[in-house]
């Protein structure tokens, strides 16, 4: 089984170091503001595209994300985590954009009628260079999204389950249980979608 | 189910192969026209929040709102009790 080595770099803020952050933040530094962005944009991006997997939306939640963090920077307590506050404000626009979009299904059927926002094969799959990363991906494309979350939290975005647990807004205890259970279920779709079958649903459509 | 069940090696690989996922990112013009958009929305915010007596929507909802209103209430208040006063005579004659 191959594996494509990650370009990915996790480059966790060291606490003091975001602390001094936050304060030139609040204080309206743009160069702190980059730093952050810096770090987190590609990140928060690949989370929201994961999540939602669709990118014109991905992109719009990103924007949103930031624009609020720009909104609240001079209102941010000196201790808040910035990781943890962006993944949070992500996530929650996610869950908001979902609720509505699932609201309006329900009042309108004949929306159903139209396509899907999960295309196949997403820009995931056109991207991945290993048939074991597009296993990866389209095993965790179909997982419900509080599975897909939490994974995608801890085991990509490497946040640790107490922050995790914080942006996703349950208790620390929860959040292993439904991490614990998602990593069987993710191993289960990956037994169920062997290589081919994979590559052949992925470009059915 | 507890934590502790998460001992199997092909669920620990299955968590490990996450973290090699490739990450992925706006193009550069999009992230570049956010960056000044958030850049505009910072300095704009902080620039208010150095001249503190600057009269911006929170300033005027939060404090000169509430005080004008108070104070017009207040020399309400003192009018009637003023008036009614006047009526049973205690500052002289209505």
């Amino acid at each position: 089984m191959s594996r494509v080595t990650a370009s990915r770099v996790i480059t966790p803020m060291v606490l003091h170091d975001e602390q001094l952050l936050v304060a030139r933040l609040s204080a309206g530094d743009t160069a702190a503001f980059d730093e952050v962005y810096d770090v987190y944009r590609p990140r928060l991006f690949a989370f929201l595209l994961r999540m939602t997997r669709n990118r014109a939306l991905a992109e719009d939640l990103l924007d949103d994300t930031w624009l609020r963090l720009a909104r609240h920077a001079t209102r941010l307590l000196p201790d808040t985590r910035l990781g943890p506050w962006l993944f949070t404000v992500a996530r929650n626009l996610y869950w908001s954009h979902r609720r509505d979009a699932l609201l309006e299904e329900s009042f309108v059927p004949e929306l159903t009628l139209w396509p899907s926002p999960a295309p196949w094969p997403s820009p995931f799959d056109l991207a991945a260079a290993s048939e074991f990363e597009r296993r990866v991906e389209r095993a965790l494309a179909i997982l419900s999204p509080q599975y897909r979350e939490v994974l995608l939290l801890v085991g990509h975005d490497g946040l640790t389950p107490t922050d995790a647990a914080v942006v996703c807004g349950i208790s620390p205890q929860a959040l292993r249980q439904r991490l614990s259970r998602a990593r069987a279920a993710l191993a289960e779709k990956l037994r169920e979608t062997p290589a081919v079958a994979v590559f052949k649903k992925g470009y059915a459509t | 189910m507890t934590p502790d069940d998460d001992d199997n090696p092909d669920e620990e690989s299955v968590l490990t192969s996450l973290a090699s996922l490739r990450s992925c990112d706006v193009s550069q013009r999009r992230a570049g026209q956010l960056r000044r958009r958030c850049h505009a929305m910072l300095q704009a915010d902080s620039s208010l929040k150095r001249v503190p007596w600057t009269v911006n929507g929170a300033l005027l909802r939060r404090h000169i709102v509430p005080a004008l209103g108070g104070a017009w209430c207040l020399a309400y208040l003192l009018e009637i009790i003023r008036c009614t006063a006047a009526i049973y005579g205690y500052f002289g004659m209505p």
